[in-house]
């Protein structure tokens, strides 16, 4: 299409060099009495004056032919015209004012040399003689122009075809680059790095930022409405059932099985609120717990109530072992854990952690008697209870268990190198982003800032 | 032995009350923080049971007040909620010892006894003074290595004395001691009672210190 409208751009352009020669060469043209036609002036402008370069004219007269010297000697040969299909048919008004044709005819033909030639050929009128004027010009003078341009023009236009390929590649990257960050932030929020995405985001995005921010707060809410409802369940039915277990005494002379319906009944309320509330937990997991610091809280609880009992604390925790968990749960876990070992251990008590890949091993050892295989497996089931005369021995190592398995962790017993029970609390590692305090407040941890 | 008894619900607190009646106790009742927080602070209780979930000034906060203003009293916190955590705040605020809800009335008595044996500085839970011997844990004196009968009011005398053997109680104190806080209180019911508990062990065990009050000695005098 371009080539097309290029070639007759040349065209046009020889075309009118050549008609403006075939004006110069008719303007120059006389006759004399013997019908021989001659030139006035040299009619051999540039670039009729390079020889053989496909440049000619020739003027052929009723009697004699000029020719231009660039034919050097040569003669030219131009194709008749008549035989094609003639210019517009003369308007008859205008031909007997203008008796030659008015455009001069455009035909192709061969030179001397074997070229290809383009003419233009005109019939003129001189003091009455009927004169033929063609002039030519090589071919290649269109199709080499054509050809420089047609390249120029197609590697400019490859150059711009990759260099908008280019273009379009990055500015694909760009645009998207505020949203492979947001990407980023959300991973972050569902692996518990952050809690709500940064604000500045780019116009296009903010909205959708504030959007997800206000779901993310919503979230938050009803998850914090959920466990305070949980929790004021428990108070609901844990104090008539505190109010029943005192009354139960004077109620009834078979004190020991309403006793018993009492613990199982506070035993389903345990584990299904501890079901519930860790229900609400589930989430994204983006609580950070210390676990040194709540298993210490732990430890002085109970050597404060078991201070009659001189048990000696190996205390082996790293300080800054974190666990994806909530504080609570981890209380909850620790808790139970460390009261039994409290409970049954003669005079000493350990407590360790250690990393294991994704997870933290939490390892609670006593010197107490311990249990055989038989009743480990009892101790961790949940509802089972081994000893009905010391108050929430296994069943409490059932609600870890529960809560740990929430956390897809697990709980494993064994026997302990100090002589007792050695219980394995297995939970996912956190990672050290933010530093828990005891209050259960959280604050970025100056090593990397949030 | 005189407890306040910090619980809002008041058919819990009925039964409290009168579980540690029935052991003797002498059991002041309060509803709401406020009133709990104020009567720990003015009256002199040997131990307190407090519920962590109050209305109006939470257990924790009533408990944080106390330790502030002074007061050193054994505390034995309640927590419904299964919360370790709870438990935590409890004893970061200076809870002596938990009990989680429900519980049984012998846990609580238990517990209590020893939280004020502990506060009272004795180590082995049996106090002694002559032939007169007080079971910490069980709440139960024994005479001469035999079962000592008493009332309510007079064991309560006798315990608040034998805890503080060796000085002098004044009668001011033994009478808040012994008697609840709705209760009137009666010096001379407590005369009658000193005198009940002589008959039961002896003239001289209590020795009267004129003006002042009363005590129990291991040095006849």
């Amino acid at each position: 299409m371009i080539a097309f409208v290029l070639q007759r751009f040349i065209q046009g352009q020889i075309d009118q060099r050549l008609d403006a020669q075939i004006v110069f060469l008719t303007s120059m043209l006389t006759a004399d009495h013997h019908g021989n036609i001659r030139l006035v002036g040299d009619a051999d402008g540039p670039p009729f004056d390079t020889r053989q370069q496909g440049w000619y004219w020739k003027i052929s007269g009723p009697e004699n032919v000029l020719r231009s010297r660039s034919l050097d000697g040569a003669d030219l040969d131009p194709p008749d015209v008549n035989g094609r299909p003639p210019p517009p048919p003369p308007d008859p008004l205008r031909s007997e004012k203008l008796p030659s044709d008015t455009r001069p005819a455009p035909a192709d033909g061969i030179g001397p040399l074997d070229q290809l030639l383009h003419f233009r050929i005109q019939s003129v009128n001189v003091e009455g003689l009927s004169v033929t004027i063609a002039t030519s010009a090589p071919r290649s003078a269109v199709q080499k122009p054509l050809k420089e341009a047609m390249l120029t023009l197609g590697a400019s236009l490859g150059i711009l075809a990759i260099a908008l390929v280019f273009a379009m590649l990055l500015q694909v990257k760009l645009g998207l680059r505020p949203l492979r960050h947001l990407r980023q932030a959300v991973a972050e929020i569902r692996s518990g790095q952050r809690e709500r995405l940064p604000d500045g985001q780019p116009l296009e995005v903010q909205p959708l930022v504030d959007e997800l921010n206000a779901l993310l707060v919503q979230n938050a809410t009803n998850l914090e409405r959920a466990r305070r409802h949980v929790s004021n369940l428990a108070h609901g039915l844990k104090t008539p059932l505190a109010t029943l277990s005192l009354a139960l005494p004077k109620a009834s002379g078979d004190n020991n099985s309403l006793h018993s319906l009492v613990t199982v009944m506070d035993r389903r309320i345990r584990h299904h609120l501890g079901r519930a509330r860790s229900a609400a937990t589930s989430g994204p997991v983006r609580a950070r717990t210390l676990v040194a610091s709540r298993a210490r809280d732990l430890v002085l609880v109970l050597a404060k109530v078991n201070a009659e009992k001189p048990i000696k604390i190996i205390d082996e925790l790293p300080a800054d072992l974190v666990v994806a968990c909530e504080p609570q749960d981890v209380d909850e876990m620790l808790g139970n854990v460390l009261e039994n070992a409290f409970r049954w251990s003669h005079t000493k008590v350990a407590i360790g952690a250690s990393i294991q890949g994704r997870d933290v091993l939490v390892v609670v050892e006593d010197d107490g008697p311990g249990l055989s295989p038989d009743q480990m497996l009892k101790a961790i089931q949940a509802g089972q209870r081994l000893d009905e005369s010391a108050p929430g021995f296994g069943f409490g190592l059932s609600i870890t268990r529960e809560l740990a398995e929430l956390y897809s962790g697990s709980v494993d017993l064994g026997k302990s190198a100090l002589g007792g029970l050695r219980v394995s609390l297995r939970l996912p590692r956190g990672e050290p982003l933010v530093e828990v305090l005891d209050s259960g407040e959280r604050r970025p941890a100056p090593t990397r800032a949030d | 032995m005189k407890i306040l008894l910090v619980e809002d619900d008041h058919m819990l607190a009925h039964e409290i009350a009168q579980a540690l009646r029935n052991e003797n106790f002498a059991v002041d009742v309060a509803s709401n923080g406020e009133d709990g927080q104020h009567l720990g602070d003015t009256e002199p209780y040997d131990a307190a049971v407090l519920d962590l979930g109050l209305p109006k000034v939470p257990g924790v906060e009533v408990l944080r007040a106390w330790r502030k203003n002074g007061r050193q009293l054994p505390v034995l916190i309640l927590t419904a909620r299964d919360g370790w955590t709870d438990k935590v705040d409890g004893f970061k605020a200076g809870a002596d010892d938990y009990l989680t809800k429900p519980f049984r009335v012998e846990e609580l008595v238990m517990r209590l006894r020893a939280v004020v044996r502990r506060a009272a500085g004795h180590a082995t839970p049996k106090i002694t003074c002559r032939s007169l011997t007080l079971d910490v844990q069980t709440g139960l004196f024994e005479f001469n290595g035999l079962p000592l009968k008493l009332t309510a009011l007079e064991w309560r005398v006798l315990e608040c004395l034998i805890m503080r053997k060796e000085t002098v109680v004044e009668r001011g104190l033994l009478a808040e001691k012994v008697y609840e806080g709705d209760a009137g209180t009666d010096s001379n019911s407590l005369e009658v009672i000193i005198a009940r508990l002589r008959r039961k062990i002896g003239k001289d065990a209590i020795e009267t210190e004129r003006g002042r009050g009363y005590k129990l000695s291991a040095i006849p005098g």
